[in-house]
Parts: structure tokens; C-alpha cells; sequence
């Protein structure tokens, strides 16, 4: 009996997949969507964001007022990517972005250093516009040089070291390497919530297929005529729902690897693309939670699924999940992974998000395992049974 | 050896009743269907033919009362009676557009744990009595409505039912399609079924039917052949007849 209860779990399991499989919005929604999004919105965001550093930096439009002829002025003018630009209105061209600043050196500029006593630049730039905010961090830089450079004869003059000026000496040294620190600051900041999002999102095309779906298409009740009993059906269901789950969080994921490792991307600007790698076990780690998170929704969504009357129905009752599961992710996942307060791994959701930024940081803290775990089967218990409850009541399975 | 159709008993039903919440749909109803008999359940929409047919293929659990199929229990011996029926639904007959004929066919065989070579047997049996063999590998998604309804009466019958049961099997179908349900019915009835056939058509069940059970707001208001409810209630009107009785029922 066991036997024959295990095989039609498996028939069901294996006819789903196949009738999924053979849905091509499934792969779309399920596979490519995943593994293209990620890649393609980080390269854009990258790509863009390379773009306009690069115009600021080697194409810096100001504009420059220096009617005595300046030493500040001439040593802008020397700078090969600044460009003076002859602006009768700076104001409004720096309104307008015909140029990035705009700079007024006072007639007095050199007395003032010859006298040493403090020499006063106006620099007017648009703090609501990146470039021109970029283009002042790259003037204020060379006005630092300048500075620096009349500190520096200033002392020589009168025979003092210029070691004085920096008494102290700061060595960073980092546990991790640096393109490996960011990348796992990143990781630790993002994969979570990512995770979260997928297995939230991954089953639910099939959990409302297999619920409401086949509720609406008539196909549930010759079904239930047959000699397989219900849980047998319902088994077959949730593991198609969850594999299919897994199939499109694993997607995801390697849409992230390409996302993070891929040249001319967002994190190449930080990681240096392949900057930073992930360990085995934490990966293994990361992907029980991962699962056990996929399981507990699916189940979870295949029981408000079957509760309801028809696939738009069904639809309405389960997109507002996504949002419920994110606020809770959202809420940590800024959090740092090494000071995580115990209390976090008892609230659903944000223990998972939690448990991971542990991991991403190679973390192991049995106790904070033990409660994320021990919440997560009981998750998975709870909305198994009440998947059972709905697909066992009848006045739910003849709801139309 | 795998024989279709095969040595049909009977249906018997005994003060049977369903109650959802405080709506009784079905109320303390009995009658028999011998083998190889055609049994009409007529009744307006709402009148509890649909709960009856749910209730005798185990998919609905009684209020009080009982059926044996074939001498199981659908209240104790549930799977067994399971494995005994086949019941064919009219409207969307429920396949799954993504599979071949063959896998839809396949699957429900399966699940009525068939062995392989009884499954291959039956469906090739299947497929040459209902002339599927053109299309029984093609997905089933764009087939016409009498095609699916081949599908589907091939899926009500790969286990070897002994009984049957058609909840309103021709409604919403054309005239060819409806004629290829209608004459699988003479068919099961030709191999000694027992066969409970629910419909709105009075002319449909006058013609197939060799009883008939008239039912309304759950409760059974006459039984018997065609011919003895003509001469009953002095009419050649079978429509007349059921108006009679179910408006009878109305105004008291």
C-alpha cells in the first residue's frame, strides 16, 4: 500500500514537470527570465554608470573666470581633461548642463598666497546633477594638489620638513582582500533578499497552475475519481511546485554569478569582476535554507491556491506575498552579518536573511542554525497541513 | 487477460443525503440500477443530480445514508468503489492540453495502478474502438470538441469500470459530438453496465433511458420507466410530465 501510495506521488511529481515543461511561458518565466534580468540590468546600470564617470572625468566642461590670470587658473588650464568653456551666463549653463561648473578666481587670488594669509575660490556647481556633483570632487581634488604644493614651498623656505604635516601614519590592513570584502559586503547585502524574492516567486506560476488551474479547467475532478488517494496527489503537487521553485531560484542565481562576474558590469567597478569567490559548504548552507524557504511557500501557496475559485482569483490572493515576504527581508538586510542580535532568527523571513549574511561572511553559529531551522521545518509543517486541510475540505475543492 | 466492459452488477442506494452547511441538496434518496440497465437522473439545474454522482464516485463524503457499488461501501470502501466506476462529466471534460491523448489516457491509467502492459493493452484497444489512431500522440490543446470527448470517454474507461456514471456528458456538445457519447453509452449498456445518465434533455433520456429517477430540490418526486410515467400521468410528453411534476412541486 506504501508502495503504491509512493508511485502515484511519483506519477503526479513526474506529469506535472512534463506538463510544466511543456508550457514555454514556465521556461521563460521560470528559466530565461532569471538567468538573463540579472545580468542585463547590472551590465546597463555599470555600462551607464562608466559612461558618465567617463564623460565627467575626461571631458570636464567648466566654466572659468579668472581675470588676473591666476596661478590656481593656470595650473586648471594645464589639466588635460578640463575644458574651458567661454560662458556668457555660467549660472544658466550650469542650469541648463552646458557645463559642469563654474569657477570665479578673485583678482587678489595671488596677493593673497604671496601674503599667506587665506585665498578664496568661488566654485558654483549643481548639487542636484551627478556629473556636475562628480566634476566638484574632481576640482576640489586638484585645489587639495595646489594647496599642498604652496604648504610645501611654504615650509621649504623656511627649512621645515613637511613630514611634520603628517605625523601620524595610517597602515589598512584587511581580513579579506579588498575586491573580496566588497564583493561579499555586496553579496551579503543583496543575495538574501534575492533569495527570499525567488523562493517567494518561483513557485508561484506553478501553485496556481496546480491549484486554482486545475480547478478552473475541470481537471481536478476526474482526478479525484481515480484510485489515488488525495495526499498521494497533493505530494506529487508540492514537489512539482517546489522543484520548479528551486529550478527558478537556482536560475536566478546563476543570472547573479553572471551579474557579479561579468566584465563591464556594476560590480566590476568595485570587484573587479571574478573578484571574490564563495566556499562550498557555504554555498551547500545557502542552499538548504534556500530550499526549506521554497518548500514552506510552496506549500503554502498551493493551499491558498486550491482555496480559490478560479486563477485570477488565485492570482489576486497570491502576489501581495511577495510584498508581505519583502518587508521583513527588507528590514535586515542591511543589517551587519557579524552582530546579528538572536531575536532577528526568530522572526520569519528576516531569520533566513539573517542566517545567510552569516554564511556569505562564514559565519557558523550553531544556536542562530538551530532557531533558523527549527522555524523553518516548523513553517514547512504548518503549511503542508494547511495544504492538506484545503485539499481534503470539501466545500474548498467544489468552490467555484 | 484485459476484457472491457466487462460484468456490470449494480448500483444500490439507500436513503442517501448530503447537506452543505443548512442546504440540504440531497434528501434521503434510495433506488436501485440493475446490470446492464441505463438509469436517467433528471432535474433542474440545482436539484442535487451533480451531489448524487459526486457522492457514488467517493469524491463527496455522505451526510447519512450509504450506496454500494457493486456491493462496496462508498462511505467504508471508498478506493474500491474507485476502482469499479467510471464517470464521464459533460462541459470542459478536463484534459490537459499540454499532453498527448495518449499521456492524458496514460496518466489516469495509472493512477488507477495499472500495470504497464495493461495500460499498452487497453489503450490500444482504446484507440481502435473510438478511431483515435490519427491523432491518439498529438496534444490535445487544439483538438475539436468531439475529439476531446473521445479523449475523455477513453479516460473513463482505460481501468475497466463495471459502472458508469455521466453527469450531463452531451451538454454544451454539437450533434456529431453528442452522438458519439450517446452511442458509447448503448455500448457500456450492450456489455452489461450499470449506467446512471444525468441530463436536462428530455428526449435524450427518453431514448437511452430504460428508467427514470425524477429529482427536485434534493428529493426523488417519481421513479419508473418511460412508459409507465406516460401512462401514470396520461401524457406522451415526457417534458409535460417533468413540468408537471416539478411544478406541482412549486406552487405547494
Amino acid at each position: 500500500m506504501i508502495k503504491l501510495k509512493n508511485n502515484i506521488t511519483l506519477i503526479v511529481f513526474l506529469k506535472e514537470l512534463k506538463d510544466m515543461f511543456r508550457d514555454k511561458k514556465t521556461i521563460l518565466i521560470g528559466v530565461l527570465i532569471p538567468i538573463i534580468i540579472f545580468p542585463l540590468m547590472f551590465f546597463v546600470i555599470g555600462k551607464s554608470m562608466q559612461t558618465n564617470n567617463n564623460k565627467v572625468e575626461n571631458n570636464l566642461k567648466i566654466s572659468l573666470v579668472d581675470n588676473s590670470n591666476s596661478s590656481f587658473g593656470s595650473y586648471l588650464r594645464k589639466q588635460k581633461n578640463l575644458k574651458i568653456v567661454d560662458s556668457k551666463n555660467p549660472d544658466q549653463d550650469l542650469k541648463d548642463g552646458k557645463i559642469f561648473l563654474s569657477i570665479e578666481i578673485p583678482d587678489n587670488f595671488d596677493d593673497n598666497i604671496t601674503k599667506e594669509i587665506s585665498a578664496s575660490i568661488n566654485l558654483e556647481y549643481d548639487n542636484s546633477s551627478q556629473q556636475s556633483s562628480t566634476a566638484e570632487g574632481i576640482v576640489s581634488s586638484y585645489l587639495d594638489s595646489f594647496s599642498k604644493e604652496i604648504v610645501t614651498n611654504r615650509l621649504s623656505k623656511r627649512s621645515i620638513d613637511t613630514s611634520l604635516l603628517t605625523p601620524t601614519v595610517l597602515k589598512l590592513k584587511t581580513v579579506e582582500k579588498v575586491d573580496n570584502g566588497i564583493g561579499k559586503m555586496l553579496l551579503s547585502i543583496m543575495l538574501p533578499l534575492l533569495l527570499i524574492v525567488y523562493s517567494v516567486s518561483g513557485p508561484l506560476p506553478a501553485a496556481t497552475d496546480l491549484g486554482a488551474g486545475e480547478k478552473e479547467r475541470g481537471t481536478l475532478e476526474p482526478l479525484l475519481t481515480t484510485q489515488a488517494g488525495r495526499m498521494s496527489l497533493l505530494w506529487g503537487k508540492f514537489l512539482a511546485i517546489t522543484t520548479l521553485g528551486l529550478i527558478s531560484t537556482i536560475a536566478s542565481m546563476i543570472g547573479m554569478y553572471i551579474a557579479i562576474t561579468q566584465k563591464g558590469g556594476l560590480f566590476s567597478s568595485t570587484t573587479g569582476g571574478a573578484g571574490f569567490s564563495i566556499g562550498g559548504t557555504t554555498i551547500i548552507m545557502i542552499g538548504i535554507v534556500t530550499i526549506l524557504f521554497t518548500m514552506a511557500f510552496g506549500a503554502l501557496e498551493l493551499a491558498i491556491s486550491i482555496f480559490a475559485r478560479s486563477f485570477k482569483e488565485a492570482q489576486t490572493y497570491l502576489s501581495p506575498l511577495i510584498i508581505i515576504a519583502i518587508i521583513p527581508a527588507y528590514g535586515t538586510y542591511m543589517l551587519d552579518a557579524k552582530n546579528i542580535d538572536a531575536f532577528y532568527f526568530s522572526i520569519p523571513i528576516a531569520n533566513g536573511v539573517c542566517l545567510i549574511k552569516e554564511f556569505i561572511s562564514g559565519i557558523y553559529n550553531y544556536y542562530h542554525m538551530a532557531i533558523t531551522f527549527g522555524w523553518l521545518l516548523a513553517y514547512i509543517v504548518i503549511s503542508i497541513m494547511l495544504a492538506t486541510y484545503m485539499f481534503n475540505r470539501e466545500e474548498v475543492i467544489f468552490r467555484t | 487477460m484485459f476484457i472491457y466492459f466487462g460484468g456490470g452488477r449494480m448500483i444500490e442506494v439507500t436513503e442517501l443525503s448530503k447537506v452543505f452547511k443548512k442546504i440540504t441538496a440531497v434528501d434521503n434518496i434510495s433506488f436501485k440500477v440493475e446490470s446492464g440497465e441505463i438509469l436517467g437522473l433528471i432535474g433542474e439545474n440545482g436539484a442535487g443530480k451533480t451531489t448524487t454522482l459526486r457522492m457514488l464516485a467517493t469524491m463527496l463524503r455522505a451526510s447519512s445514508g450509504t450506496a454500494k457499488i457493486e456491493g462496496y461501501d462508498i462511505n467504508k470502501e471508498a478506493y474500491k468503489v474507485r476502482g469499479k466506476i467510471g464517470i464521464l462529466f459533460g462541459g470542459e471534460v478536463g484534459l490537459y492540453d499540454r499532453l498527448t491523448a495518449r499521456e492524458n489516457i496514460r496518466y489516469f491509467a495509472e493512477l488507477n495502478g495499472m500495470s504497464k502492459e495493461e495500460i499498452s493493452t487497453s489503450i490500444d484497444y482504446l484507440v481502435k474502438i473510438l478511431e483515435m489512431e490519427e491523432y491518439v500522440d498529438r496534444r490535445v490543446g487544439k483538438f475539436s470538441r468531439g475529439m476531446k470527448q473521445k479523449v475523455a470517454i477513453a479516460r473513463s474507461i482505460v481501468h475497466n469500470p463495471t459502472v458508469m456514471l455521466f453527469d450531463e456528458p452531451t451538454a454544451g456538445l454539437d450533434v456529431t459530438a453528442a452522438r458519439i457519447v450517446q452511442d458509447f453509452i448503448i455500448k457500456c449498456k450492450e456489455k452489461n453496465n450499470s449506467i446512471i445518465f444525468s441530463s436536462h434533455s428530455m428526449q435524450e433520456v427518453e431514448r437511452i433511458c430504460d428508467r427514470l429517477v425524477i429529482i427536485h430540490k434534493g428529493k426523488i418526486l417519481e421513479e419508473g420507466t418511460v412508459d409507465y410515467l406516460k401512462d401514470k400521468y396520461q401524457s406522451s410528453d415526457m417534458e409535460e410530465i417533468f413540468m408537471k411534476l416539478v411544478g406541482d412541486k412549486i406552487e405547494k
